[in-house]
């Protein structure tokens, strides 16, 4: 049987939210060169080496992460898609997570010496922790594995995997320091926001048509996943921030991320409120939101593509 | 204990808190302050040098070189003794956590390795007075209680700067020209530098420079216009940011009807490319009447070669009005141009806004009508407040000068709106401010560009702003844009215009002096009061008029006397206003921002040196949020109608930012623009736009966050 090509028409859509999301990412597109990062170049320097080492090995632990949903993650999941519409939302996902795998490169270039670079990269793929949970994300990513439990792993991923990182940025701007970097990293968090979101919603629809034991089971597979990764996780933080005391904020924070991704597949939390008290300071600098920053100092991370309409005669009425 | 207050939260954990909703959502206004009274308990208190006497104090820190010595010996020790004791006894303490944080952070005076506090801010403020009153001890003392009771706020380089051995100038902001030669282009980029260093911001105007592909000594094809300029200047303000006090800031202005002006705007694109994309500078464009009368004609736009206008009319295209000249410009064959559609023109401006909030605009022929002095504006500043007229300079081969023209430099300071209406003395409040601005202007000798200093000596030019207007508004309970709300404005402004006008007048009186070219000004031959004259500027609404119930107001008779007084005795300062957008000072000051609404009840700042701190409306609680509607919700119309009350009575400009929900398209952004122009608006600052979060990706419970 021959298959037939079929293009992609956007005026007829299955799930109008194909195209809110597609909206929603588009206008939120950017790239690393719109933030001056070398205005944190002084900044940098007032970090003591051992967290700036921190720092480095962080947003490499998250490149990492980045490069998996962008080479394997993003595009595993477009066959599965149902509509050709998620397809080519799954393709911009894929596209920005390139963008900020790249963009931490352009920190590095921007603060960086190329020798602790090299030394962060090499320490990223002897890191036991780091690989393990990346090998556990791949598992799932297989050609061949179950679709809806793909989605799952992905949603880890995206809302709660990162966090363990994005921590660090947020934890340095509320102290004044690096606070360029941190506006990039918000917006990487705009993007992650929306991704986890979206697929945790695909794989609310996907549980919609499947029977009552697959969705134990499925629900099974999200607890035991969320688990296993947690232990990692856990353990990662530990390492990463003993040195500057820094492990039990950064684990309300895991805590309260991994109740948002579990949210985001619809099921219910797993920590209690109790242990999810992240610091005020981190939580509200997650919004990225009316921010109001000085033109001495950075660009914000609120601008976006604006939607173009020419003006009619009635406007010109003067 | 409060509720879930726990004091072992530092105090930045604290302060975040108010950007977070309580359980029965509310916003925790306590716990900002419990921020701010930790931040000294944890912070300050432990961090301040102390000090057994103010004599010993005074005396450590002019030997040890903090302070210099010139200030203090124009005074009695006992005097300062007097001084200081009336300054500590007014128990000043800072409301917000932002205020107190802010000012430990950017002005204080510290030990040289950074670590540890010399002043509190009593002695920031007394150092202040005993500056600006240059020896005169019942001035000192007036200049004191002005500051200390919040009504007035020199802005930041004075109040940074004042008293302290080792500074930046106490200048905020200066405007120069480049004419169309490399010699103008080269000294403009020193002094951008030179100006950096010192911790102003530097605009700088590009119209006059030639377009890319003009001819240079008659070759053609030779030039590379105006962005190869900017990306010097561009590092050029980086580079100054490493040694100044503050980061260099600059802005550049270009005529709508300059060829370059569409590679201009695109410089701001998100996808520029890096060798042309300007990311720190920022852009204004300047735009006569004709671009809107040939964009509601749908027509095209022309564009000059300004090398061939310079040749044609033999002034620099600045000087020329393009409104005036277009026709004439059009039909002349030695005038290269191109066009472009004008509604185009203006969209592309709205998605460039969109993009990166950028250009600024500033209404030419509107700011040229409103001057009332001799010359032509061509140029705004860093913040479109300032609007001063200019002179080209031009130089010889060794860069000196063959003509020294002018350029503008600008001391800021503004009045807290709450505050000065609350005060005993409305109008010696505004002489008090004036007096203060103008010792600055005196003060101030920037040697390193002599046409600057040519500039002030002659001019003595000042700014004085406004802020709170959104705070006062709502304590008095009347809404921001509501009728009552914009006939506060102009009745507030015309009192304010009034009392500067007489201040000035009054220095003149004592100096015998008025700024270069007052004879040629509308205020010499008294045309600039025909509108004071001819009718009342007073209350007509009730709560307008009860919320001046104690301030005295000047009546038509008052106005003409003080036509007579000024035609007679003239004016010392040829600006008087304009109205900044008060960032920091006014949050040491407990103020919304300027006279714009605030952008959110709960603002996040950000900036280099202070990170993420979250601030509270002025006078706001829990049981008077519906009169804190913030920019979005009360939309662009009714900003305008108040910045059109104001911009009325204010000799120079205002900082306008208009604000958009990001569902907004360039329709509605270009719909404002016109609306603004229409109202007599002189300049637009930046374009804000806010983004909702999508539903279901919101961080839950914060205030900032919430429609």
């Amino acid at each position: 049987m021959q298959t037939v090509a079929r293009a992609i028409n956007w005026n007829r859509l299955d799930d109008d939210k194909d195209l809110e999301v597609w909206n929603r990412l588009t206008v939120n597109f950017w790239l690393p060169e719109k933030v001056p990062l070398s205005n944190d170049v002084q900044s940098w320097a007032t970090l003591r080496p051992a967290e700036r080492e921190l720092t480095i090995r962080v947003f490499t632990g998250l490149t990492l992460l980045d490069t998996v949903q962008n080479t394997v993650g993003a595009p595993s999941m477009m066959p599965d898609a149902i509509t050709p519409h998620e397809e080519a939302v799954l393709s911009n996902i894929a596209f920005m997570e390139a963008v900020h795998a790249r963009s931490y490169s352009s920190i590095f270039s921007t603060l960086c010496l190329t020798k602790e670079v090299d030394e962060a990269f090499r320490w990223a793929e002897e890191n036991p922790h780091l690989q393990a949970k990346a090998r556990l994300i791949l598992e799932e990513y297989k050609a061949g594995s179950d679709p809806l439990k793909r989605k799952v792993a992905s949603v880890f991923l995206e809302s709660f995997l990162f966090y363990s990182g994005f921590y660090l940025p947020m934890y340095w701007s509320s102290r004044a320091k690096l606070t360029n970097t941190a506006d990039l990293i918000r917006l990487i968090i705009r993007d992650e926001a929306v991704h986890g979101y979206y697929v945790g919603y695909k794989f609310q629809r996907g549980l919609e048509r499947v029977d009552e034991a697959r969705r134990a089971e499925l629900k099974d597979f999200a607890f035991s996943l969320m688990f296993e990764l947690y232990d990692i996780e856990q353990n990662y933080t530990a390492e990463l921030y003993d040195g500057i005391g820094l492990t039990e904020d950064v684990k309300a924070f895991l805590h309260y991320n991994a109740n948002k991704a579990l949210q985001n597949l619809g099921y219910e939390a797993l920590f209690p409120p109790a242990a999810c008290e992240v610091n005020p300071a981190i939580l509200a600098a997650l919004s990225p939101d009316s921010e109001n920053h000085d033109f001495f100092s950075g660009s914000g991370s609120s601008y976006v593509i604006g939607k173009a309409v020419a003006t009619e005669d009635e406007d010109w009425d003067f | 204990m409060l509720d879930g207050l726990k004091p072992e939260l530092d105090y930045h954990a604290l302060n975040a808190m108010l950007n977070l909703y309580d359980a029965d959502g509310r916003i925790r206004f306590d716990a900002d302050r419990m921020a701010a009274r930790q931040y000294f308990l944890q912070h300050v208190n432990q961090n301040t040098v102390f000090f057994h006497s103010l004599d010993e104090k005074l005396d450590y820190l002019v030997e040890e070189g903090y302070y210099e010595p010139e200030v203090l010996d124009q005074y009695s020790r006992n005097f300062q003794r007097a001084i200081w004791d009336a300054a500590f006894k007014r128990k000043f303490r800072f409301p917000t956590f932002l205020g107190a944080f802010k000012y430990y952070t950017s002005y204080t005076l510290k030990t040289r390795d950074g670590q540890r506090y010399l002043e509190r801010y009593e002695d920031r403020v007394v150092m202040v007075a005993l500056t600006l009153a240059r020896g005169d001890e019942a001035l000192a003392m007036r200049f004191m209680e002005e500051m200390l009771s919040g009504r007035f706020q020199p802005a930041t380089p004075t109040f940074l700067n004042a008293g302290k051995k080792s500074r930046g100038e106490l200048i905020s902001c200066f405007l120069l020209r480049i004419e169309d030669n490399m010699e103008s282009i080269g000294r403009s980029i020193n002094s951008a530098l030179q100006l950096s260093k010192r911790g102003g911001g530097v605009a700088l105007m590009l119209t006059n420079l030639r377009e890319a592909g003009a001819p240079i000594k008659g070759i053609e094809n030779q030039s590379s216009g105006v962005i190869p300029v900017m990306k010097l200047l561009e590092d050029s303000f980086s580079y100054a940011n490493q040694l100044g006090a503050r980061q260099g800031a600059g802005a550049v202005y270009l005529n709508a009807h300059h060829p370059d002006i569409m590679r201009f705007l695109d410089t701001k694109r998100e996808n520029a490319d890096e060798k042309i994309r300007i990311k720190t500078l920022s852009l204004g464009v300047v735009i006569p009447d004709i671009t809107f009368e040939l964009a509601k004609k749908n027509a095209d736009m022309y564009l000059f070669s300004p090398h061939d206008v310079q040749k044609v009319y033999g002034v620099p295209f600045s000087e020329i009005s393009v409104s005036e000249k277009y026709a004439e410009m059009v039909d002349d064959k030695r005038i290269k141009k191109r066009k472009i559609n004008a509604r185009e023109f203006f969209q592309t401006i709205a998605e460039i806004q969109f993009e990166s909030g950028y250009p600024y605009i500033m209404f030419e022929d509107t700011v040229n009508r409103a001057n009332p002095v001799h010359g032509r504006i061509t140029m705004s500043n860093l913040c479109s407040e300032i609007l001063q007229v200019n002179e080209a300079s031009e130089f010889n081969e060794d860069l000196s000068y063959s003509h020294l023209g002018t350029d503008i430099s600008c001391n800021l300071g503004s009045l807290n709106i709450a505050a000065t209406m609350d005060g005993p003395d409305f109008g010696g409040t505004v002489e008090a401010a004036i007096r203060a601005l103008t010792a600055v202007s005196e003060m101030s000798a920037i040697e390193a560009v002599p046409s600057i200093r040519r500039g002030n000596d002659e001019a003595h030019a000042v700014g004085l702003g406004q802020m709170n207007l959104h705070g006062f508004l709502a304590r008095e309970r009347i809404h921001y844009g509501s009728p009552e709300g914009v006939e506060f404005t102009s009745v507030y402004f015309a009192a304010v215009a009034f009392h500067a006008i007489r201040a000035s007048n009054l220095l003149a009186q004592e100096k015998g002096a008025s700024f270069r070219d007052f004879e040629k000004s509308k205020y010499a031959d008294g045309t600039f009061f025909d509108k004071y004259v001819s009718r009342d500027w007073l209350p007509t609404l009730p709560d307008v008029a009860r919320v001046f119930g104690n301030v005295t107001l000047p009546t038509r008779e008052d106005w003409a006397a003080l036509k007579a007084d000024v035609m007679k005795h003239g004016l010392y300062n040829r600006n008087l206003q304009a109205v900044p957008p008060t960032g920091s000072i006014s949050y040491i000051n407990n103020s919304t921002s300027s006279i714009h609404p605030i952008v959110s009840k709960i603002e996040i700042r950000k900036e280099g040196k202070i990170g993420r701190v979250y601030y509270p409306a002025a006078f706001m609680s829990n049981d008077n949020l519906e009169y804190y509607r913030d920019a979005y919700e009360i939309g662009p119309d009714a900003i305008i109608d108040t910045y059109a009350a104001a911009t009325e009575h204010v000799d120079q400009g205002l900082s306008l930012t208009l604000f958009f929900p990001s569902e907004a398209t360039t329709r509605d952004i270009n719909r404002a623009q016109i609306h603004a122009w229409k109202k007599g608006i002189k300049t637009i600052y930046y374009i804000r736009l806010r983004q909702t979060a999508l539903e279901g990706t919101e961080v839950q419970g914060c205030v900032s966050c919430t429609l």
